[in-house]
C-alpha cells in the first residue's frame, strides 16, 4: 500500500466525516468536562469571596459571586500592561517562528543537504539543556546586545535590551522545537507534489509557497500556537531581564497573588482567567481558520 | 541551504553559544556572586557526580516520572484527537475545552491543583462521596510523584491532542477512501492508514514530551517544593537549588550536560525508531 | 537565478523582524528615557535602584505610591523600585552580579549576609550606622545584632520576625485543661497535646515544611541547652545530648506510641490564613509567625477571643525560640550613589516608616518605641512577639550557612518520617556539614 496508489484511487468521496455521530459526542463530552474539571473550579474561585475558597463541602457555584478578585487583579496587579506586553512579544515570536522555523523544517525536511542531519540534530539538542545553565550566558548577550540601550558596536556602555520587550523576546524568536515539528509535518506529505511543480519549472521558493504551505495550514497554525503560548507562560527569563512595571508580562503580574506567605487565591484565579481569554481567543480562531479550514482546501492529488 | 541560514544563525547565536558555555562552566568552579570568574577544574565536576547520591537519586525519580506521564500523555491524546478530528456538533469548544490545560499559566494552574489535593480539596470530597478514606496526597512520599504526574498528565494532553489533529489533517483523505473501497474496516483503516501517517507526527510528540518532562521544574517547585523526603527531587530541580541556592554553577552545569545526555540518547534512540519512513 | 529570487525575500523578513525587535528595545527604552528625563530636572540628589523581596500586593502599593515618592521629594532623587518574589531573589542576584547590572539597595534575608560578605559584594554599614542619632540606635539595638557579621553591619532590618506557639482556648477548654494557663515547658505542652489530640483535631503542630524544620528544630535545640554550631562558627554543635534530646521530641509528636501530631511537612505560609490549622480547629497548638498570627487574626475575627500566644517553652534549660531579624536591606559594594543609597535605608528605619511597613507586611517592628505604637495596639498578638523578643535566637552568620541549613533540613526530614534514629540523623547531617563549615 504506497500512498501514490492510494491517492489515485479514491475518488469518491465518502461523507463519512460529516455524519452524526451521538456516540463521539458523548464521550467528547464526558472526556471535555473531566479535562476541564479544575478549569471550571478555577473559574469557580475566581468569583468567590475570600471566605468561600475553603469550605467543609467544596461548592462549584459560589454563593456570594463577586468580581472583586478581577478589580484586584486588574487594578494592583498591573495585568492590563502585561497583557498589552506579553501580547506584543508573543506576536513577534508567532511572525518569526512561523516563518523561519517554518522554513528551516520544510528544508530539513525536503531539501537534503550535506551536513544537514548534523546541523538538524545539533540544533534540537539545544532544547535539551536545562533552562538554569544557559541563563547566565544569554543573560550576558541581553546585556551586551549591540546599538540599543546606549550600547556602542561592540555592545558595551550601557544595558543593552535589559528591561525591555526585545529582551523578552529574544530567546523565544524560532524555536528549535518548532523546526523539529515542521521537519517531521513535512515528512508526512507526498514528495511527488513537489516534484511534479519543480518539473513544470517552479523554483524551490515557488514549490515552498505555492504547494507547501497550503498543506501546512495545520502546522502554522499549531507552530503559533506553541510559539504564543511559550511567551505568554514563560516566567522566569523575564522576570531576570525586566524590572520596571513597564516591561512586566503576564506571568510576573500574576505572580504577585501566588507567591510563598501570601496566596491569594481569589485573585490570582481571576488573573488567571484574564490572561487565559485572549489565548482561548486566539486558539479558537486559529482552529476553526486552520485545522477545521484543512477540509475545504482539500488535498488535490 | 538558504532556507536553513537564518533559523541556523539564530539558535547558533543565542541557543547554542549559551549552551558550549555551560559546558565550558561544566568544567569549572563558578559562583556568579564571586568576583574572581570561573576557575578551570577540568573533569572533577563529573568525577564527583559519580559518588552524589543525591544526583542518582533525582536521575532515578526523573525517569520515574517521564515514565508514569509519557505513555498516558501520548495515548490519551491520540485517543481525543482521533475523536475530536470526527466532525460532530460543538466540535470547536469541544477542542478548545481539552486544549485548555495546555494555555493555562502553569503557576496558576499548579495553585488551583494544590487546592484539589489538599487535605479538604476536592479530591478527597470526591474519595469521602465513595467512602474512601482521605488521602495528604502530596505531603506522602508514596503518593506525591504520582499526584504531580497526575496534574502533568492533564497539562500535557491538550498539547499532544492538537499536534495529533495536526498530523492526522495532513493525511490524505484519498487513503481512507480506498481502504474503505478496498474493504477495510475502522480498526484496518486506523491501523494501515491512521498510525503510519502519524508516524512522524508521533515521533515528534515522544521526543517532545521526553524533552520537556526530564526538565521538570514549575510544577514540583510548587506543589512539592521536591519533597517529602526529596521523592519529587528530578534532576531539573535538584540543578535549580544546586545552580541558585548553593550559588554552584560548576557542578550544577555537569548535572546539567549528564541530563542533557540521557534526554538525547533517549531522544535519539526514539528517532532511530519510529523517525524512519516505513 | 533560483537563490537569487529568494534572498530579497529573506532580506526582507530579517529586516523587518530586527526592526520589530529593536522597536521593542527602544520602546521599552524609551519609556524608561522618558520617566528619566521625567524626573531629571528635579533629581540633583542622583538615582538609585532598590530590589525588594516578596510581592505582597499591600506591601507594593505602601512602598512604590506613599514611601518612595516621599522620599524622592525629600533628597530630589530618582528612585526605581522593584520587587522580586522570595523565591526568585537569589536567582535575580546571581544574574544581577554576573552582568553587573545588581542594584544599589536590595533586601533579602539575614541567612544570605554572611555568604554575600565573603563573595565581597556587600558595602559594610557602620561608617554610616555611626552617624545615626543614638536614641535611635538605642531604640533599634535589638534587631540592629542580627544584620551583623562579624560584628559589622552589612543588614539594615525591615522587619523582626519570630515563632511562638498560638493555641485555642476553646479547645483547651474542651478538653478540661486550663484555658488560661497554657504549658511552660515542652514536657508539659507534650503532655496537654495528648489530651487534646482526637480524630479531627491535633494537639500540637510545629512548622515542618522545608527549611522550616530547621528552624523549629533551633527553638527546641535552644530550649534543650544546644547549640547548632561552635562559637567561632567552624564546627558541627548540634550531634550534642541537647541535640539529640530536642530532635527526639519533634520526632516524638509525629511518630512512636502517641502522636500528637499532622499534615507533617505541610507549608502553612503557602496557604490562606484561614485555613491554618488552628483557625479551622484542627489544630489545639500551632507554632505561628508573627505574620501568620496576624494574619489568621484578620481572616477570622469571630476566634480573636480564642486565640493566644503561649510564651517560649523551656526545655532541659530556659525557653528559646526561632526568631530575630526578618528580611533587611544590604548596599552593594558596586554602588556609586552610595550616600543616597544609605538615606534611603535610614528613611526606612525612620520611625513612621518603620511601623506602616511592619503593618503591612504583619512583621514584629523594628524599634522597641514601637510598643506603643498605634499599630501594636490595634494587633495585641504582635505584643506578644515583642515580649519574647529577647529569647528569639537567630540563624548563625557564617558564609555556608544557607547550604548547611538545606543539608540539616533534609537529614530532619529523615528523621521525623521515621526512616532514621534521631542520633543517626545528626551524625549524618554533620558528616556532610562539617568539611562546608570548615572552609573545604
Amino acid at each position: 500500500m504506497t500512498s501514490a496508489s492510494m491517492a489515485g484511487s479514491g475518488r469518491i468521496r465518502l461523507r463519512w466525516a460529516t455524519r452524526r455521530r451521538p456516540g463521539t459526542f458523548l464521550v467528547l463530552l464526558i472526556a471535555t468536562v473531566l479535562v476541564m474539571m479544575p478549569f471550571l473550579w478555577m473559574l469557580s474561585i475566581a468569583f468567590k469571596p475570600e471566605a468561600e475558597v475553603f469550605t467543609d463541602v467544596p461548592q462549584i457555584l459560589p454563593a456570594d459571586p463577586t468580581f472583586e478578585n478581577f478589580a484586584t487583579a486588574w487594578t494592583s496587579g498591573n495585568v492590563g500592561r502585561a497583557m498589552i506586553n506579553s501580547t506584543i512579544v508573543a506576536g513577534v515570536a508567532v511572525l518569526v517562528n512561523c516563518t523561519f522555523a517554518v522554513l528551516a523544517g520544510y528544508a530539513f525536511a525536503k531539501l537534503p543537504f550535506r551536513g544537514g542531519t548534523l546541523v538538524f540534530l545539533l540544533m534540537i539538542s539545544t532544547a535539551m539543556v536545562p533552562v538554569a545553565v544557559t541563563l547566565i550566558p544569554l543573560f550576558l548577550m541581553t546585556k551586551g546586545f549591540p546599538l540599543v540601550g546606549g550600547n556602542d558596536l561592540l555592545g558595551q556602555g550601557g544595558t543593552g535590551l535589559l528591561d525591555s520587550l526585545g529582551a523578552v523576546v529574544l530567546p523565544h524568536l524560532i524555536a528549535p522545537l518548532n523546526i523539529f515539528l515542521a521537519r517531521q509535518y513535512f515528512l508526512g506529505l507526498d514528495d511527488d507534489l513537489g516534484e511534479a511543480a519543480r518539473i513544470d519549472g517552479a523554483n524551490e521558493l515557488t514549490t515552498f509557497w505555492r504547494i507547501y504551505v497550503p498543506l501546512a495550514r495545520p502546522l502554522v497554525a499549531v507552530v503559533a500556537i506553541f510559539s504564543f503560548t511559550a511567551v505568554w507562560d514563560d516566567f522566569l527569563w523575564p522576570l531576570v531581564v525586566t524590572s520596571s512595571l513597564e516591561a512586566e508580562t503576564v506571568q510576573l503580574a500574576l505572580s504577585k497573588f501566588l507567591t510563598g506567605g501570601n496566596v491569594m487565591y481569589g485573585p490570582a484565579m481571576a488573573g488567571a482567567v484574564l490572561v487565559v481569554l485572549p489565548v482561548v481567543a486566539v486558539f479558537i480562531f486559529n482552529q476553526r481558520s486552520f485545522i477545521a479550514g484543512l477540509s475545504e482546501g482539500g488535498v488535490k492529488g | 541551504m538558504l532556507f536553513v541560514a537564518p533559523a541556523a544563525g539564530y539558535i547558533g547565536i543565542f541557543h547554542l553559544f549559551p549552551v558550549l558555555y555551560g559546558l565550558y562552566l561544566s568544567l569549572t568552579t563558578y559562583s556568579p556572586l564571586d568576583r574572581g570568574g570561573p576557575e578551570l577544574v577540568g573533569f572533577d565536576n563529573y568525577a564527583g557526580l559519580l559518588n552524589d547520591a543525591d544526583f542518582h537519586a533525582s536521575v532515578r525519580v526523573t525517569v520515574q516520572f517521564v515514565a508514569e506521564v509519557l505513555p498516558f500523555a501520548v495515548a490519551f491524546a491520540l485517543g481525543l484527537a482521533l475523536l475530536a478530528n470526527r466532525s460532530t456538533r460543538g466540535i470547536g469548544l469541544f477542542r478548545a475545552g481539552l486544549f485548555l490545560p495546555r494555555i493555562v499559566p502553569l503557576a496558576a494552574v499548579s495553585l488551583v491543583w494544590l487546592w484539589l489535593y489538599s487535605p479538604d480539596g476536592w479530591f478527597n470530597h470526591v474519595l469521602g462521596q465513595v467512602g474512601l478514606e482521605p488521602r495528604t496526597w502530596l505531603l506522602d512520599e508514596g503518593s506525591a510523584l504520582h499526584a504531580v504526574a497526575g496534574m502533568r498528565i492533564w497539562k500535557a494532553l491538550g498539547g499532544n491532542m492538537v499536534l495529533f489533529l495536526a498530523g492526522l489533517q495532513a493525511i490524505p483523505r484519498a487513503l481512507y477512501e480506498a481502504a474503505t473501497m478496498d474493504g477495510a474496516n475502522a480498526w484496518q483503516r486506523f491501523r494501515y492508514v491512521t498510525l503510519p501517517g502519524l508516524r512522524p507526527v508521533t515521533t515528534y510528540v515522544v521526543i517532545l514530551n521526553i524533552v520537556y518532562l526530564a526538565q521538570s521544574f514549575a510544577e514540583i517547585f510548587i506543589l512539592t517544593g521536591g519533597g517529602p523526603l526529596r521523592s519529587t527531587t528530578t534532576t531539573n530541580f535538584l540543578i535549580y537549588e544546586e545552580a541558585f541556592q548553593n550559588n554552584r554553577f560548576g557542578t550544577a552545569s555537569a548535572m546539567a550536560f549528564v541530563l542533557f545526555a540521557l534526554i538525547f540518547v533517549f531522544s535519539f534512540m526514539v528517532l532511530r525508531r519510529m523517525g524512519r519512513n516505513p | 537565478m533560483r537563490t537569487m529570487s529568494c534572498q530579497p525575500w529573506l532580506a526582507a523578513l530579517t529586516a523587518a523582524s530586527v526592526l520589530v525587535l529593536a522597536g521593542c528595545g527602544t520602546g521599552g527604552g524609551s519609556a524608561d528615557t522618558g520617566a528619566g528625563t521625567h524626573d531629571a530636572e528635579s533629581n540633583d540628589g542622583g538615582s538609585l535602584t532598590v530590589w525588594f523581596p516578596g510581592n505582597n500586593p499591600d506591601e507594593i502599593e505602601l512602598v512604590t505610591d506613599k514611601l518612595v515618592p516621599r522620599f524622592e521629594s525629600m533628597h530630589d532623587a530618582d528612585v526605581e523600585v522593584t520587587f522580586v518574589p522570595w523565591e526568585d531573589v537569589s536567582t535575580r542576584l546571581n544574574t544581577g552580579f554576573a552582568g553587573g547590572t545588581a542594584p544599589d539597595v536590595f533586601g533579602h534575608g539575614p541567612a544570605a549576609a554572611a555568604g554575600l560578605v565573603e563573595a565581597d559584594r556587600l558595602e559594610p554599614l557602620d561608617e554610616f550606622v555611626e552617624t545615626m542619632d543614638p536614641a535611635d540606635l538605642d531604640d533599634l539595638a535589638s534587631f540592629l545584632v542580627g544584620g551583623q557579621v562579624d560584628g559589622t553591619q552589612y543588614m539594615i532590618p525591615l522587619g523582626g520576625e519570630g515563632r511562638l506557639i498560638a493555641y485555642r482556648k476553646d479547645l483547651f477548654a474542651a478538653a478540661g485543661l486550663d484555658p488560661d494557663g497554657p504549658p511552660a515547658s515542652w514536657t508539659d505542652a507534650y503532655d496537654a497535646a495528648v489530651q487534646l489530640t482526637d480524630d479531627d483535631t491535633a494537639g500540637l503542630i510545629l512548622q515542618t515544611g522545608s527549611i522550616q524544620r530547621v528552624q523549629s528544630f533551633m527553638g527546641l535545640l535552644g530550649s534543650e541547652g544546644g547549640q547548632l554550631l561552635s562559637e567561632d562558627g567552624t564546627e558541627v554543635a548540634w550531634t550534642s545530648d541537647a541535640g539529640v534530646r530536642a530532635l527526639e521530641y519533634f520526632v516524638g509528636l509525629h511518630q512512636g506510641d502517641s502522636p500528637v501530631s499532622d499534615l507533617l511537612g505541610a507549608d502553612f505560609a503557602n496557604q490562606p490564613a484561614a485555613q491554618n490549622p488552628l483557625a479551622t480547629g484542627a489544630a489545639a497548638m500551632v507554632m505561628v509567625t508573627s505574620g501568620q498570627a496576624v494574619q489568621i487574626a484578620r481572616a477570622r475575627p469571630e476566634l480573636a477571643e480564642q486565640i493566644a500566644l503561649i510564651e517560649p517553652m523551656s526545655g532541659a534549660a530556659d525557653a528559646v525560640m526561632f526568631g530575630g531579624p526578618g528580611p533587611g536591606l544590604f548596599m552593594s559594594k558596586d554602588s556609586d550613589n552610595k550616600e543616597l543609597a544609605w538615606a534611603f535605608m535610614e528613611f526606612m528605619l525612620s520611625a513612621e516608616v518603620a511601623e506602616s511597613y511592619a503593618e503591612v507586611t504583619g512583621q514584629i517592628p523594628v524599634r522597641a518605641s514601637a510598643v506603643d505604637g498605634d499599630y501594636v495596639a490595634s494587633e495585641p498578638l504582635i505584643a506578644s512577639f515583642i515580649e519574647a523578643g529577647s529569647q528569639f535566637v537567630a540563624s548563625p552568620n557564617v558564609p555556608a550557612w544557607v547550604e548547611v541549613r538545606n543539608l540539616l533540613d533534609k537529614h530532619l526530614e529523615r528523621a521525623l518520617h521515621g526512616e532514621v534514629s534521631p542520633r543517626q540523623a545528626l551524625d549524618d547531617a554533620a558528616a556532610e556539614a562539617g568539611p562546608l563549615l570548615a572552609g573545604e
